[in-house]
């Protein structure tokens, strides 16, 4: 669906400025029907690396394709693709139906009569509709936003930190309209700083630093790249063996946590007179710890 | 194609309608043309009325042109600004059609006012009992090229930097600037005083007169007509003739706002 492969692009402040490099070389692929997420530190380039595979920005170097075809502003390949801005840069002089209108008009096809009302109230915004935009909160351009996502069935859709802003109810009803279009087989991309959303949603995921692709793999495989570890409590009067990392001692009762290769170890001294095992649980890795163990040990 | 420019259109015409900086631009205007109108009212002559309600018709006409100027240069600054461009451009809407749409909604508009004003100007001759002059036909379609030749100028020059700029760009680098320019050059160089710099100088002006684009360019041939909206019939092609510089001008304007909106980041 999405072919990167390393794009460069460089923007300068000011006329004679020195050139700052928001993308260096970054390549990343994604298949059709993945959802993938774009992860990465404030100014990594992951907005950057979006506006290219939309278009908006040319690469200096690198090749680009999507769908098959290079990205031109305007052309019919954004027939089949939605996209959700991160700022709601919308047409601020126009009134929420307006706008929903206005951007499903550019599409160039003719809808139900039907399909804006509806969506509008899917969303909660049939009573606001002939609220100008320029009056509308954060929350409610965001649903404008969203609602002009949803008018045509797109089959690459872009979200450039699409939660930004929404209450939590329009949160979980987003992820459920999310997964109800990458189940109808569409391909999403999405850039996101709230993990634990991104480990809810995406099946692939892109960790990009300085510009570059530090980490492409399955949500899975760059979850398990932390270790499994155990949390573990049990009370004893003597020490804790060495590979029992203690988090805390209250009297007689040790918290610590144990690598998963040594529960057979731990089980065997736990069971042992005079120790008594209180707690022994899976500590399930998350995107987060990936994230961060990723960012430490190839950051460039 | 059609159904992409007939959504563009109608969302500029909104903007035009809601667009508070224009509302109060053409407030400005009608006020100081009522103001200027008001001696009419007690004028104690035919021919009094009649000079009055050219003066009118003139000031409104010379209004609608920096109004029509006002209707691109805010239509293109505002989008730019706003950033909402790159809603646009990721649907399947070309920047072409876009910025075709934006010409045709500004040109439409001014075309609406300059009806508006030579009906203005019959009914005022009408009802001040005065002979309806070809004349205000001749000058309302002249008025109109020129508006065409306004909007398309300051949308290229808002395509390429800040609105206030692009007025004071206006205001002082146009060709009357350097018309005189050149002739106070020559003044310089006929009283004695010639040198290679002031050689250069009377050139680099006339090149400038030359190229930078006129509200009127007929204004030499087509003043009498303006002061006295009487019109031969041989003079009829000068309105063509400044309904094609326009065109021209458009046309120009279009390809290079087009090539710098292309190249623009519109993030």
């Amino acid at each position: 669906m999405i072919v990167a492969e390393n794009l460069s692009v460089h923007f300068r402040r000011g006329l004679l400025g020195p050139p700052i490099k928001a993308l260096d070389g970054l390549s990343l692929h994604v298949a059709e029907g993945d959802f993938f997420a774009l992860v990465g530190q404030n100014g990594a380039g992951k907005s950057t690396a979006m506006y290219c595979f939309l278009g908006l920005l040319r690469p200096k170097a690198g090749r680009l394709r999507v769908m098959g075809k290079v990205p031109e502003l305007g052309s019919k390949l954004y027939g089949s693709v939605a996209f959700l801005p991160e700022e709601p840069h919308y047409d601020l002089y126009l009134t929420v139906e307006e706008a929903v209108r206005y951007y499903a008009g550019l599409y160039g096809k003719s809808l139900p009569a039907k399909t804006i009302p509806d969506v509008l109230e899917r969303l909660g915004l049939a009573e606001f509709k002939t609220l100008p935009l320029a009056k509308c909160s954060k929350g409610m351009k965001q649903k404008v936003g969203i609602a002009q996502c949803l008018i045509h069935p797109a089959t690459l859709v872009f979200l450039d930190e699409p939660t930004r802003g929404l209450d939590p109810i329009i949160v979980r009803f987003f992820r459920e309209v999310l997964r109800e279009i990458h189940q109808r087989g569409a391909t999403i991309v999405m850039n996101s700083h709230v993990l634990s959303e991104i480990e809810m949603l995406a099946n692939r995921v892109a960790i990009i630093e300085k510009g570059r692709t530090i980490a492409h793999d399955t949500l899975e495989n760059l979850m398990h790249l932390e270790q499994e570890t155990y949390d573990v409590a049990f009370e004893t009067n003597g020490d804790a063996p060495e590979w029992v990392s203690v988090q805390a001692r209250q009297g007689c009762v040790v918290r610590g946590a144990i690598p998963a290769a040594r529960l057979r170890d731990f089980m065997e001294f736990a069971c042992q007179p005079g120790y008594r095992l209180l707690e022994c649980s899976l500590k399930k890795a998350t995107l987060e710890e990936s994230f961060i163990k990723i960012l430490r040990e190839k950051a460039p | 194609m059609k159904e992409l420019l007939k959504v563009n259109l109608r969302a500029h015409f909104i903007y035009f309608r809601r667009s508070r900086l224009l509302l109060a631009f053409a407030l400005v205007f009608l006020l100081l043309t009522l103001l200027s109108a008001l001696p009419i009212v007690f004028s104690p002559s035919r021919a009094a009325a009649f000079t009055g309600a050219k003066q009118i018709f003139s000031t409104l006409n010379m209004f609608l042109i920096a109004f029509s100027a006002g209707l691109g240069l805010f239509l293109i600054s505002s989008h730019l600004r706003d950033r909402n461009l790159k809603m646009v451009f990721t649907k399947p809407c070309p920047p072409t059609l876009w910025l075709a749409s934006t010409y045709v909604s500004a040109i439409g508009v001014s075309l609406l006012l300059n009806v508006t004003i030579l009906a203005c100007a019959l009914v005022m001759s009408l009802l001040g009992h005065t002979k309806v002059q070809a004349g205000l036909a001749f000058v309302s379609f002249d008025t109109f090229a020129a508006s065409v030749g306004m909007i398309a100028y300051l949308m290229f020059l808002a395509m390429v930097m800040h609105p206030v700029i692009a007025v004071v760009f206006v205001l002082i680098f146009n060709p009357s600037t350097f018309y005189n320019l050149q002739l106070w050059v020559q003044a310089v160089q006929s009283a004695g005083r010639k040198s290679t710099i002031l050689q250069v100088f009377e050139r680099l002006f006339h090149y400038c007169y030359m190229v930078l684009p006129m509200v009127h360019p007929f204004s030499r041939q087509t003043q009498a007509i303006h002061d006295s909206l009487r019109v031969a019939p041989a003079e009829w092609p000068y309105a063509l003739y400044s309904l094609g510089y326009a065109l021209s001008l458009t046309a120009l304007s279009y390809c290079l706002s087009l090539f710098f909106l292309q190249r623009k980041k519109l993030i």
